[in-house]
């Protein structure tokens, strides 16, 4: 005796055809035929591209837009000039906030004898 | 003529004002300076620090930094001193290292500015302020 849940093997057979043979032929009827070759009613197709119209729309104007983009974003770092890091790369010239402001600040500092009996730290990194 | 700026506009902007916080909260005269110090960078510091003027340098704070040779100086006038310590000289120094360290000279600045306006904060008396 088979058990009752599973159907004979005869009609499990017949299933599984069914089945493969629904797939096949529903998905060939249900598919559209994508035969360009064959004109459609009403089509109109305008005269193809020449090399150089493919090579302009495929490779020039994509070069174009990326070039467009890539000037947008490195445009505000060029005008500003090169980041200041500090190490041996810091290129800037000396800044002095709150520094003396009347005459010849070179001279003045060449002239000052050093500050003693303050205090003070040195510090590295 | 060396090229590209210390700082942007707006970390200019920055280290102003907390020069003039400090300003306000201690009664000491601040100033900032980013650039090349030397071989001797301590003698320059004192050098700097002078020539800020006979009648400022004495309540005056300089806060030396050397990027290019990372090096950070602070030199205080005599009566400056009184109010900022050896101890929170260091403290401020390691402030502007920390900031430093990361690439942000201008950071480190405001950091060791606020660390020492906070040391050489001048509590005020309320009782012989008013009349």
């Amino acid at each position: 005796m088979t058990s009752p849940r599973h159907p004979p093997a005869r009609a499990r057979a017949l299933i599984r055809s069914s089945v493969a043979a629904t797939v096949v032929i529903g998905s060939t009827l249900v598919a559209s035929p994508a035969f360009a070759s064959n004109r459609d009613d009403g089509d109109d197709p305008g005269a193809g591209l020449s090399t150089l119209e493919v090579l302009w729309w495929f490779v020039g104007l994509p070069l174009l837009i990326i070039a467009v983009v890539a000037l947008l974003v490195y445009a505000p770092s060029i005008a500003r000039g090169p980041r200041q890091r500090p190490g041996p790369s810091w290129s800037a010239g000396p800044v002095w906030f709150n520094g003396p402001t009347d005459g010849d600040v070179d001279a003045a500092i060449a002239a000052a004898t050093p500050t003693t009996g303050g205090g003070g730290t040195s510090a590295r990194w | 003529m060396p090229d590209g700026e210390a700082f942007t506009p707006r970390q200019r902007e920055s280290i102003a004002r907390a020069i003039t916080l400090a300003e306000n909260s201690s009664d000491l005269r601040y100033s900032v300076y980013v650039g090349d110090l030397g071989d001797n960078s301590r003698e320059q510091a004192q050098r700097l620090h002078a020539a800020l003027g006979a009648e400022v340098a004495a309540r005056g704070v300089l806060l030396a930094v050397d990027p290019r040779d990372r090096l950070v100086e602070i030199v205080t006038g005599p009566e400056a001193a009184r109010w900022l310590d050896q101890r929170a000289c260091a403290l401020a120094s390691l402030a502007v290292t920390t900031q430093c360290a990361l690439g942000d000279v201008a950071g480190g600045v405001v950091n060791g500015l606020r660390a020492m306006a906070e040391h050489a904060r001048h509590p005020r008396v309320l009782h012989t302020n008013q009349p």
